[in-house]
């Protein structure tokens, strides 16, 4: 009786080879991809930024145990050796950890998806920190953008086609005086001007992410509220970047409509809506997606003094605390978020491009070929 | 008439029987501001950096956690909050505390002394300053603990253990009964299982912050614009205050002067610039004015030549007006200082008028600085700068932090005045603040900026800054980061070898206070000699205070005035408890939720 075994039997080398071969090609034929070739680019940047920034948060003068032994021995008249004893009590860091074991703890920790916790707030996660703060940076500075963003192209293109009429000379200087002031600035002028001197709004009415009376839910009046007190910081965003949009619109639409195809379109006796819209917008639109990438990928970093001016609970306001009191394992968890996001975009914003324009798919396969 | 009994009869039953309504509570909102953190960085955990201490501050935490006692400068006396008797006991070994019997935590519980004990169990493993003096905290009986001194009774302990908030045994309970059997195993301080027990502490998150202050708050109360501190029916000065609420809107200095200019703030207790005060008294703010405590004064590195030259650094003290350079940095929130033996303004009952008169004043005299600069050996050279006899200039940078008003107008003034001097000073300005702090403490630097003097009735606390906390002739053995201002502690003076750091130390110790005014005497006329640091400005807190929401603040001259701003004496508590304020207008009719 024979048995037929289970085990298969040992492949010779010639057989091995002959399966490695196809999985190399699939590798190779993978990496060689420019989709593949992107994404590992993107994961490499985000982890060369992780490195750098753990390093460049440490060499930052003063460190939050520091910043608690002086104010220790200022208020409590201790000597140095108490204060340090007391304030590493106080926080989660070992002061005398070489740097290079911490730094490969914080990779392993990252690696398991753990952003560690915050220092200047013993025992709290920093994913909780982001978390609980990102979702409000996103919407208000998103929004800020999107809005930004759009009106600046309708504007910009609208100038440039009727170039040298008053809308074009108006909204040039416009454009210009705004993308010339920044944008604490302009928060500041809102407060002081629209709501302390003009008092056309309370200016404490209008502070946080929503009304503290109103019940958090899915409801109208709640979101009504988160609405409202998105306004101001919406506002701010849009004046502040708006005049960059209307500027780099017109500017691009302008070399567009110099275009040989422009000429040909309009020759060939296309309306001028087609012309404006499948011709002049679309292309004039290709060099402003990669800086709305690179925008988008920065919504997370939000705007530190314009949060803060606004006391609105965005994650820029959550920076600029931990960059005081030297958080070093919340500053990290942002510039990673940041950093991440940033990469994604331009990721996004590469792929994208070879949709809008078919003259990147061909480039692609050219270099290919 | 029968069934009028009958619902007299239910209704006395359902009195009797339904649980205590929530009792009629004082309306009305204290409108006030604090840089609070939001969650979940905002915890009830006041051992922990992210809890009450830096979330309500030393003013509005005093209002949910009562310190046991309150002090007023002006007398030198300390009033009952949450003790009801104090004082060193018959012995001197020890000092007591005796808690108010009616005393009772936020939840209904009384206060007894194993709150107490709980309280200093945890202190002490977070390496509190109180177990300098102490050593022991022994319970007497349930509304009395007795703390044992390790040496010396002092009047500084004294102060120390009647400012500390007294947290719940209830809530620290089990964390303090680990850190009692902790002590009592004998384990060391730098032990593992001390570190672990401090990180478990540091790490503990209350659910629900117990009061005895009159407000408490629950992390629902905490929202991005402002924090809502609610009133509370259990403790000894819920039938006092006059306010429902205290609102405290979140943000510095630059949130907030906004909020006061649009009336939506009735009092603050942030360092404005003068330019806002104008706005504020413009719109009919009234501004109050009371002691900060400290000044500002200028560092110099002695390991730098010439500033290792005494007549050098007095000659810098004659050549700047020091009037000037208060008016520059905070307008009239700063004056010249009196004395410049170390001492702010304020302490005048810490020195004796003998040694007060012999004081040098500095006053400022360029005749005087130039002969002192030619003692030294330096002479004008043609463009009227000083250089000494190889021809150096004096070329030095002057760090400065750029984030704070105060200490960046001093620093650039007194720069402005030594270089019209003859000086060659380029300016050099740092942020965050804690970068001028690391330059100071590590040596790195030659000239630069911070505060002299202490909210503090002692003068060791007056004389610790900068001569001790910046220089560190100790501490450097042991951390050659730690160079500081490299002034030497240790010298001859007048023919005698003497050890300053030991002589502040000492010159608040005991319980004689003409003693140590003496002992306070003989350092500040050293300190006024050698001049190791130069003071420019004694600070002033000038508060604004919108007296239509809100009534009651202490007229000019008030005695109650003399207590620093900032502090845990601040006016404002003793106001609110006291219910001596009181909501107007506006803040009358407002109450969260309303």
């Amino acid at each position: 009786m024979s048995v037929k075994s289970t085990v298969p039997p040992a492949a010779s080398p010639v057989r091995q080879m002959r399966y490695l071969k196809p999985f190399r090609q699939r590798v190779g034929e993978a990496l060689s991809s420019y989709t593949a070739r992107v994404l590992l680019q993107g994961l490499f940047t985000v982890f060369a930024v992780m490195t750098f920034t753990f390093f460049l948060v440490r060499l930052m003068p003063g460190n939050p145990v520091d910043i608690k032994i002086d104010q220790l021995m200022q208020t409590q008249g201790l000597t140095y050796e108490q204060a340090r004893s007391q304030a590493a009590g106080l926080f989660d860091m070992d002061l005398n950890a070489p740097v290079g074991q911490q730094y490969l703890t914080y990779v392993q920790r990252v690696l398991r998806g753990d952003l560690g916790k915050s220092i200047l707030s013993a025992g709290t996660p920093v994913a909780d920190i982001i978390w609980r703060f990102l979702p409000w940076t996103l919407f208000s500075v998103g929004l800020g953008l999107l809005v930004s963003f759009a009106l600046g192209v309708l504007i910009g293109a609208a100038m440039a086609y009727w170039r040298g009429g008053i809308l074009d000379n108006v909204m040039t200087a416009v454009a210009s005086i705004l993308y010339s002031i920044p944008e604490y600035i302009i928060a500041l002028l809102i407060i002081l001007v629209a709501g302390v001197q003009l008092q056309l709004f309370q200016v404490g009415e209008l502070r946080g992410g929503f009304n503290p009376d109103v019940a958090p839910g899915f409801t109208l009046e709640f979101i009504g509220s988160i609405l409202k007190h998105a306004t101001l910081p919406v506002i701010t965003y849009v004046l502040a970047t708006i005049g960059g949009w209307i500027l780099a619109m017109k500017s691009s639409t302008i070399s567009t409509l110099g275009e040989d195809y422009i000429t040909v379109a309009k020759a060939r006796g296309l309306s001028e809506r087609r012309v404006l819209t499948a011709y002049v917008g679309r292309n004039a639109l290709l060099p402003l997606v990669t800086r709305l990438s690179v925008s988008i990928g920065l919504v997370v970093g939000g705007s530190v003094i314009v949060e803060e001016l606004f006391q609105y609970p965005g994650l820029g306001r959550q920076l600029l605390r931990a960059i005081n009191g030297r958080d070093y394992t919340v500053m990290q968890g942002i510039f990673l978020i940041i950093a991440i996001s940033v990469v994604a975009s331009t990721i996004i914003a590469d792929l994208m491009l070879g949709w809008l324009d078919p003259r990147v798919r061909v480039g692609q396969k050219a270099t290919k070929g | 008439m029968k069934r009028l009994l009958a619902v007299l009869l239910v209704l006395t039953i359902l009195v009797g029987v339904l649980p205590a309504a929530a009792q009629d509570g004082p309306t009305g909102t204290f409108l006030g501001t604090w840089p609070y953190v939001l969650p979940p960085n905002h915890h009830f955990n006041g051992f922990a950096t992210g809890g009450p201490g830096d979330n309500l501050g030393a003013v509005y935490r005093s209002l949910v956690e009562l310190t046991p006692a309150f002090y007023m400068w002006a007398d030198g006396k300390y009033e009952p909050l949450l003790a009801e008797s104090w004082g060193f006991t018959d012995d001197n070994k020890a000092y007591f505390i005796t808690l108010n019997p009616e005393a009772k935590w936020s939840n209904g519980t009384p206060v007894t002394s194993d709150d107490v004990i709980a309280t200093y169990a945890l202190g002490r493993i977070m390496g509190w300053s109180q177990f300098t003096y102490i050593n022991d905290v022994v319970k007497v009986d349930d509304h009395t603990v007795n703390f044992v001194f390790s040496g010396e009774p002092s009047l500084l302990a004294e102060r120390l253990l009647l400012k500390e908030y007294i947290v719940s045994n209830e809530t620290y309970g089990e964390l303090a009964q680990e850190a009692l059997d902790l002590i009592a195993s004998g384990a060391a301080s730098d032990s593992e299982e001390w570190t672990a027990l401090r990180t478990k502490i540091t790490e503990f998150r209350p659910e629900q912050y117990l009061a005895t202050g009159p407000y408490t708050y629950t992390l629902d109360d905490v929202n991005d614009a402002y924090l809502t501190l609610k009133w509370q029916p259990n403790s000894l000065f819920s039938d006092k205050v006059k306010f429902g609420e205290i609102r405290l809107w979140a943000g510095e200095t630059e949130t907030t002067a906004p909020l006061i200019l649009s009336g939506e703030l009735a009092h603050s207790t942030n360092v404005y610039p003068a330019s806002s005060v104008e706005a504020f008294e413009a719109q009919g703010i009234r501004m109050i004015t009371l002691p900060r405590g400290y000044g500002v004064a200028l560092l110099m590195n002695h390991d730098v030549y010439p500033f290792n030259i005494k007549e050098v650094r007095q000659a810098m003290a004659h050549a700047i007006n020091r009037e000037e350079n208060a008016f520059i940095t905070a307008g009239f929130g700063a004056e010249a200082p009196k004395y410049m033996g170390g001492i702010y303004a304020l302490t005048e009952t810490l020195l004796n008028q003998e040694d007060i008169d012999a004081l040098n004043p500095y006053e400022y005299d360029l005749d005087k600085a130039a002969a002192l600069m030619e003692q030294a050996g330096f002479t004008r050279n043609a463009d009227g700068k000083w250089v000494d006899a190889e021809g150096k200039t004096i070329s030095v940078e002057y760090k400065f932090p750029s984030e704070f008003v105060d200490f960046s107008g001093a620093a650039q003034n007194a720069t402005e005045q030594l270089n019209s001097f003859g000086f060659d000073i380029s300016l050099r300005g740092m942020q965050p603040f804690g970068e001028v702090v690391t330059a100071i403490r590590s040596g790195d630097f030659q000239l630069s900026v911070w505060s002299y003097g202490a909210a503090s009735p002692f003068a060791s606390r007056h004389f610790f800054g900068p001569v001790q906390r910046f220089n560190y002739p100790e501490t450097v053995k042991i951390d050659p980061n730690f160079k500081g201002m490299n002034f030497p502690m240790e010298f001859e003076y007048n023919g005698e070898q003497i050890d300053l750091n030991t002589m502040i130390n000492e010159a608040s110790t005991g319980l004689d206070v003409e003693a140590q005014k003496e002992r306070a005497g003989v350092v500040a006329r050293i300190i006024n000699d050698l001049l190791p640091f130069i003071p420019l400005n004694d600070l002033i807190g000038i508060e604004p205070v919108n007296e239509e929401l809100l009534g009651g603040a202490p007229a000019d001259g008030d005695p109650i005035l003399a207590n620093p701003a900032g502090s845990g004496d601040h006016y404002v508590i003793w106001g609110i408890l006291q219910g001596t304020m009181f909501p107007q207008g506006a803040a009358a009719e407002m109450m969260s939720g309303s």
